[in-house]
């Protein structure tokens, strides 16, 4: 099925905007979200497939909501539970 | 069976698989001509589903803006796997 | 402010995450933080502005880096092995008559073990949806007019290949040396939303 990634040709989005002195990461949690799925990666938790797959199966409505590092985290998360490694409620913040 | 070549025009798969593809939307069902062999590697559509598959050669394949759009006046070229591409055979 | 609200709320469950994946093994201590350093450290657009100096003004060493660019950067001393494996390279070199624009449709392919994180736009729906439709269009928003008359090649990363242009030399610099001539270069001409 055609999924919301899939954005060649069509039209509706906004003019192509330029950041000036743009940084590499605009918070510190998008560089860890970078290293942490490299880090998964090459640990063979998923391969990079994989990883775009999960990025895609997002909602439209949250893959558009959502930023670039927004997603990569929600991706990982998400492929962090179908491999088992950890249960939603241990990834979710604990509650104090 | 006309085989893959540079020069070779293909037309793209049309069908929308349920699942992740690396055949963009844009350029399904389309005609466009082989440029260059792209390497071989594994169907992204297998690995995504965690299946590692045999390599097979990856091609771009230029399009013309007006074939997929029905105007413009540029070029295309879609890096695709053999596997969305199928020669046409030409009419003699 | 909300936005900051966000941050710090997405920033605390990412260090949430890598102290659980630290206690189950699979992160070693301080792996993150030296990965980041390596990534920040690996590619730059100076490497490809170097690449394209050396094309300008070697046309032997152009011709190499279009027919086989992975062992032709090798000949200043780069490669494409940094990242998660070695990837293609795939180089397009602009003429008077022909101008190349690269982008990633489907997600946001980018040699970033070369040439460094990608800008935020070349990351956007508004350039990934438009450019393979009206890079003319495109090249404008972002400030670059192409004369009428020539023609674009617009290249999708769509697969496992990652692409750079080399822009044409600007009229002008025949006799400026390379190191000058790598200082022209920049990160969007290496994406083909430039003149250089």
């Amino acid at each position: 099925m055609s999924r919301i990634n899939d954005v060649g040709g069509m039209s509706g989005f906004p003019p192509v905007v330029e950041e000036p002195d743009e940084p590499p990461f605009h918070a510190d949690w998008e560089a860890h979200v970078l290293a942490l799925n490299g880090a998964l990666i090459r640990a063979g938790v998923y391969n990079l497939d994989e990883f775009r797959d999960a990025i895609e199966r997002m909602p439209p409505e949250e893959y558009l909501a959502a930023s670039y590092y927004e997603r990569w985290f929600t991706a990982i998360t998400t492929l962090l539970v179908e491999k088992g490694v950890a249960a939603p409620d241990e990834l979710a913040l604990p509650r104090d | 069976m006309t085989d893959l070549a540079p020069g070779v025009r293909v037309r793209t798969r049309t069908t929308d698989p349920d699942g992740h593809t690396r055949l963009p939307r844009y350029a399904r069902g389309a005609v466009g001509v082989l440029v260059e062999e792209a390497g071989l590697h594994p169907l992204a559509d297998d690995r995504a589903r965690g299946r590692g598959g045999t390599p097979r050669p990856v091609w771009h394949v230029r399009f013309t803006a007006a074939d997929l759009f029905g105007s413009g006046d540029h070029t295309v070229t879609v890096e695709l796997w053999a596997d969305y591409l199928a020669p046409i055979e030409e009419d003699a | 402010m909300s936005g900051d609200h966000t941050s710090s709320v997405i920033s605390a469950r990412v260090r949430h995450v890598e102290a659980l994946l630290e206690r189950r093994g699979l992160l070693g201590s301080g792996e993150i933080d030296r990965r980041i350093d390596e990534f920040l450290a690996g590619g730059s657009p100076v490497n490809g502005a170097r690449i394209v100096a050396r094309a300008w003004v070697d046309p032997g060493f152009a011709g190499r880096l279009l027919a086989d660019a992975n062992a032709a950067i090798g000949e200043v001393g780069l490669s494409m092995a940094g990242g998660l494996q070695e990837q293609r390279l795939k180089v397009v070199a602009n003429t008077a008559d022909e101008h190349n624009v690269v982008v990633c449709t489907l997600c946001s392919c980018y040699p970033i073990a070369l040439l460094g994180p990608s800008p935020g736009w070349y990351k956007s729906e508004a350039y990934r949806s438009r450019v393979v439709r009206d890079p003319r269009g495109v090249l404008r928003d972002l400030g670059f007019e192409l004369p009428e008359g020539t023609r674009i090649s617009v290249w999708d990363a769509s697969a496992e290949s990652r692409y750079m242009v080399v822009p044409c030399r600007p009229a002008g610099s025949e006799h400026l040396p390379e190191d000058r001539l790598a200082g022209l270069v920049t990160r969007k001409g290496l994406i083909g939303t430039a003149a250089v």
